[in-house]
């Protein structure tokens, strides 16, 4: 296997030590050394410096962590100033970090998350799930594949060649879908849910969803809706159980 | 009726599994409650409840954006423990209590999360020196030293979970009146969360009108679907 497909591979596991200190540095680190091996002959008294640069602090979407991989290991290879590779890993995480949470946590994710319940409560099964799962990681592997390569081929003009990508206008577009799917996804959930003979469980369900809401909008941020449904979920358990 | 022993011990593996899929490897999105359920429900052989309380937990995760170093629940687990507790009963009994235990194993989660990570950085700092002098090797022991913790940790979940599943499989059951209550309730909250997450990452542009637009095409299915 060919040290890209190596750290192609343990991409999927950038974040395996992921912490407070370094947050992805060290992961980056593991990722990257399948590709730093050929300046460990060429360069043996750059290569530790390298090694040790490549687990320094870092932190961006793990799903386009290929594309700094790839620029630092180029500007590595390539002789560039040890200070100016630093640099130019500090300045790729804001930006790598940005584009991935809304690509993929705030847009692609909710997408195909909100069309899979709509899938479900219609009656999909397990086929809804597994097409759900297969488009994602499809389009993931791509992306992460492409990232990769994107990165060794610009080294340190990827800043330009991210800004030129596809990337920005597609965490731009994956917006307006998302929030479709997820609107669609709220009624069709609810009612299958609830089942055909609800009732009087509906202004129930709607009642407490909407007085959720106006608390947590209005009252405090501490009210989350995970909070406030499991002092519910008590309150009903212990009631239920002394009143018949 | 308590599920056989390999039943237990294959949840007790996806579970597992599912955990350290949220953020160590590979994030390949089957933590998401949806698919994580609809495992589940098919290793006890109930696929209705594993579809129905993967459903409602994804509502609460759909609420969550995985980000960075934010706190959040961990709901993959608890929608396995989930469905264990909630498998074999006629919906909506036990549905009530199978979502109070998988909301309370997901919080459980968030915070066992946390705790990795700061164990993940005590383990960094042990070998500073080595990093600093450019050690593959010991980037490579703290690589799978981070993802063996994170495997300890999602079984430690996955074993809480299945003891607090089989406890409520064996509780006499509310009345069903109290127990549609106690559903109706887990279903609002689902909504609660959805909602206000939604309404969170739609902003003031064009998601905020595709949101309408979604919701107006949702209640039009539910209600065409409610007539038939």
């Amino acid at each position: 296997m060919t040290g890209r497909l190596r750290a192609f591979g343990r991409l999927f596991g950038v974040q395996a030590d992921w912490n407070y200190e370094r947050m992805l540095g060290a992961g980056m680190g593991y990722a990257a050394a399948p590709l730093l091996g050929e300046l460990r002959d060429r360069d043996p008294a750059r290569y530790p410096e390298a090694v040790a640069r490549s687990a320094d602090f870092f932190n961006c979407n793990p799903n386009l962590a290929g594309l700094a991989l790839g620029a630092l290991v180029r500007a590595e290879s390539e002789g560039v100033p040890g200070p100016q590779v630093s640099r130019l890993r500090t300045a790729l995480c804001g930006p790598l970090g940005a584009l991935g949470d809304r690509l993929f946590w705030a847009g692609l994710v909710p997408f195909l998350s909100g069309l899979t319940v709509v899938a479900v409560a219609l009656g999909g099964g397990l086929v809804a799930v597994l097409v759900m799962l297969l488009c994602y990681n499809a389009i993931r592997a791509a992306s992460g594949w492409w990232a990769l390569r994107t990165g060794l081929r610009e080294g340190m003009q990827v800043g330009r060649a991210i800004g030129e990508s596809w990337l920005p206008g597609a965490a731009e577009r994956v917006g307006p879908p998302a929030g479709f799917a997820v609107g669609l996804a709220i009624p069709v959930a609810a009612a299958w849910l609830l089942g055909p003979r609800a009732g009087a469980l509906v202004p129930i369900a709607i009642g407490i969803a909407l007085a959720g809401i106006a608390l947590a909008v209005f009252v405090t941020g501490r009210a989350t809706a995970i909070r406030l449904t499991l002092a519910l979920l008590v309150l009903t358990q212990l009631i239920g159980r002394v009143i018949p | 009726m308590l599920p056989p022993v390999d039943v237990l011990l294959l949840l007790l593996a996806w579970g597992t599994l599912v955990a350290v899929d949220l953020v160590s490897l590979p994030q390949a999105m089957y933590s998401r409650p949806v698919v994580a359920g609809a495992v589940a429900g098919w290793i006890t052989g109930d696929l209705e409840a594993g579809f129905r309380i993967g459903v409602l937990l994804e509502l609460f995760a759909l609420d969550v954006l995985p980000v960075g170093a934010a706190r959040y629940p961990d709901y993959g687990p608890a929608t396995v423990a989930g469905v264990l507790a909630a498998s074999g009963a006629a919906w909506p009994e036990r549905t009530g209590l199978s979502v109070l235990l998988a909301l309370s194993l997901a919080v459980l989660g968030g915070w066992s999360m946390q705790r990795l990570r700061m164990a993940n950085a005590s383990a960094m700092q042990a070998r500073a020196a080595a990093l600093a002098a450019g050690s593959p090797g010991a980037i490579t022991a703290l690589h799978w030293g981070g993802l063996g913790r994170d495997v300890v940790r999602g079984m430690t979940l996955m074993v809480i979970g299945i003891a607090l599943a089989l406890l409520v499989r064996v509780l006499p059951p509310m009345s069903p009146r109290w127990e549609a209550t106690a559903a109706a309730v887990a279903v609002g909250g689902g909504i609660m969360a959805v909602a206000g997450g939604a309404w969170r990452n739609a902003g003031r542009g064009r998601r905020l009108t595709w949101l309408a637009v979604g919701l107006a095409a949702g209640v039009a299915i539910a209600v065409a679907r409610a007539v038939r």
